[in-house]
């Protein structure tokens, strides 16, 4: 007996080791390797030394100005586009898990934004957008409602707006998909004694559907929130950052510090205050939930 | 099994043999690296790999030239991860603007101090060129190729606007502001486009004013960038903007070539990449050229172009001969063909350049110049940038932006 269970943890270890080094490698290391990078002095002038600087690259990323302001834009992409893809694509799956027919159709085209390329939708946002845009000539031109062209893109909110609205239009479709798998794993039986008690459609809603899917919002919000912290394609693509960086959210930041001002230490530093910041968000994320349940 | 093993046999053999072939080929020759960004399917690297470098080889029968094509903004990030790694090439062609950043790293061969030849090899290149490879008093590459912006104009919206084209500043104050407002369908339409508020785009109104960035050294900055021309040019520049007269730089603008092509913008000041855009895009609009408009500093505009650098761990004999071909008169001659225009003077003399479409630039190549070389240039014109940004919307004036730019820019030149 006890040789072959050792035989069968020998084999287990042999199945095990080339997964285990694979994430070893391209996961664990990197993210020791980056964090090390972190707390040393990495740009033009020591890339080739890298002497070891402490937390200084911690207390640069804190003082500077610029970061709190992408900090900023990030936080307040994520509040906006995770509750507002959320809402709508669950209220797209309910109406969806209504319908008998054309249901797949309807799927289909919720669907699409997310299959089409963020940058292709980016590039399409900003030509709508554009202060010569399709947007400005159709409520100039077409509708009257204005009297000169709006500079949607130009100002740090406007700006912002526009990614936010593009992040929404894109989210829709998966929620959709994750919301309308969980709303058909509801128990029937569950609205038939909600309507015996006297339960109209609202409070339907929210005392038997939102619990039953309560595990699927937790999981959809913190997929979403960092999703939203990593948004990178249609800033870049849209504003580019413009006006002065007030459009830059955490990403496009982080890579501009790296790529352009070669101050790697700077932007691991700022990815490790990203990553503790979502870590702590979930964390917060979590609780609520579950003490709703209790 | 048999079958197998024996097939596996004759393949390792065949292996070792290709192998140890190899080895003994590369046992005379000196192959040397040389990354570059001319796009791989460009004239340029069709010059480069058939013509140029059989050339060289032919020349130098002991050195073999491995050129790698590498996209603009890619060369630049595998250099600075390649330092890390100990994997940098023997020479590559630089854009001049990283320069400053790879000899601060320590990789670049400071090429006055490691050849013996290298005042006579420097003294057939322009001087101005030349002068985008000096950082702190050395000389870190020798100039390959170079470019400046001038003025492109509208013919038919000058006309139109009854202006001439402006030699001076003040006659370009006049003409930006006359040619702004509407055109004959009601659009808005600009006297000036500006794409972006970049030192790329703002240097040449600092030093036609008479302003500067730094002094001659690249230590200081106050009394410099604050100092009054300069602050003149940029008051100039804002007002110019705040009253409609110049854009472009915004993110919902119409992009440049799309809006002077359409006649939306009656000028701007590009390069001579744009000659060649204008014909493929809008071959039907007239325009014509002229040097920047001089003010009290003259007519200055700013320098762009590559360079051609050593990295440290290059074969330097064999590298340098590389380098001294390509800016010799027969490599610069050929790839001015394509439209690189040559730094060798006697290259710059040839019919091939005084005939070619960017043959207008040439003087202003002459006394253009070149941005700081200090590695911290893309931070110093990121705080350039964002400042400008408060001046044009009226958040700052001129004088309170530049004295604080001034202040953050000699912490970053210490």
């Amino acid at each position: 007996m006890i040789t072959k269970s050792r035989v069968n943890r020998i084999q287990i270890l042999g199945l095990l080791t080339p997964g285990l080094l694979l994430f070893g490698m391209f996961t664990v290391y990197p993210i020791i390797r980056l964090f090390w990078m972190s707390l040393c002095d990495m740009s033009f002038s020591s890339m080739l030394t890298q002497p070891y600087a402490g937390m200084m690259n911690y207390r640069e990323v804190f003082q500077d100005t610029t970061f709190w302001t992408v900090f900023i834009n990030s936080v307040v992409y994520t509040l906006i586009t995770v509750p507002g893809q959320m809402a709508l694509g669950l209220f797209i799956a309910i109406l969806l898990n209504g319908i008998r027919r054309f249901s797949v159709t309807f799927r289909v085209i919720n669907y699409l934004p997310v299959v089409t390329s963020w940058v292709i939708a980016s590039l399409v946002f900003r030509y709508i957008f554009n202060t010569e845009g399709l947007l400005n000539y159709f409520l100039w031109k077409i509708l009257g409602i204005t009297s000169s062209n709006i500079r949607w893109l130009d100002t740090r909110w406007s700006g912002l707006s526009v990614a936010m609205i593009l992040g929404i239009w894109k989210g829709i479709g998966w929620n959709m998909v994750i919301f309308l798998a969980a709303l058909q794993q509801v128990p029937q039986d569950l609205y038939e004694a909600a309507e015996i008690d006297g339960c109209g459609g609202w409070k339907k809603f929210t005392c038997v559907t939102l619990p039953a899917i309560r595990g699927t919002i937790l999981f959809a919000l913190i997929e979403l929130t960092i999703g939203g912290f990593n948004v990178f394609t249609s800033i870049k693509m849209i504003t580019g950052g413009k006006p002065a960086h007030q459009t830059d959210t955490l990403l496009t930041w982080m890579y501009y510090k790296a790529f352009s001002t070669g101050k790697f230490g700077y932007a691991a530093a700022l990815s490790f205050v990203m990553a503790l910041s979502l870590g702590l968000l979930a964390i917060v994320q979590f609780r609520m939930m579950r003490n709703k349940n209790e | 099994m048999r079958t197998f093993k024996k097939i596996l046999a004759v393949m390792l053999a065949c292996m070792m043999l290709l192998s140890a072939g190899s080895a003994l080929a590369e046992g005379e020759a000196v192959t040397i690296n040389f990354w570059h960004h001319y796009s791989a399917q460009s004239a340029e690297n069709e010059t480069l790999m058939n013509v140029l470098i059989p050339a060289f080889e032919k020349e130098n029968p002991g050195i073999k030239v491995n050129a790698v094509s590498h996209e603009w903004a890619e060369l630049h990030d595998k250099i600075l991860v390649s330092a890390n790694s100990n994997a940098l090439p023997d020479v590559a062609r630089c854009d001049i603007a990283w320069l400053p950043e790879f000899q601060k790293m320590g990789v670049l061969v400071a090429l006055d101090e490691a050849m013996p030849d290298f005042a006579e090899v420097s003294g057939k290149l322009l001087d101005s060129a030349m002068s985008t490879a000096v950082i702190g008093g050395h000389y870190y590459a020798l100039a390959l190729n170079t470019n400046s912006k001038i003025v492109f104009y509208n013919k038919a919206m000058l006309e139109a606007a009854g202006v001439e084209v402006p030699v001076s500043m003040d006659a370009w104050i006049e003409a930006v502001k006359k040619l702004s407002g509407e055109n004959a369908n009601g659009q808005q339409v600009w006297g000036w486009n500006e794409p972006a508020l970049a030192g790329w785009n703002i240097c040449p109104f600092i030093w036609s004013f008479g302003g500067a960035l730094t002094n001659e050294d690249q230590t200081v900055a106050t009394g410099y960038i604050n100092g009054s021309e300069t602050v003149k040019a940029i008051e100039t520049f804002a007002e110019l903007v705040k009253a409609g007269a110049i854009t472009g730089f915004n993110a919902g603008d119409i992009p440049m070539t799309d809006g002077f092509g359409t006649g939306r913008y009656a000028m701007m000041l590009e390069g001579p990449w744009k000659s060649a855009e204008l014909a493929g895009a809008y071959p039907d609009v007239a325009y014509g050229t002229a040097p920047i408009p001089a003010g009290e500093g003259g007519s200055i505009s700013v320098l762009g172009g590559e360079d051609i650098a050593m990295f440290n761990s290059a074969n330097k004999e064999a590298a340098w001969k590389f380098m001294q071909f390509m800016t010799s008169e027969y490599a610069e001659t050929e790839m001015a063909k394509c439209g690189q225009i040559p730094v060798n003077k006697t290259a710059l003399e040839s019919e091939t350049v005084k005939n070619a479409d960017y043959a207008p630039f040439i003087e202003a190549i002459q006394t253009a110049k070149a941005r700081p070389t200090v590695a911290a240039w893309s931070e110093m014109d990121n705080g350039l940038q964002v400042a400008l940004h408060a001046v044009v919307t009226g958040e700052k004036t001129a004088q309170e932006a530049m004295d604080e730019l001034a202040s953050a820019w000699d912490a970053l030149l210490k």
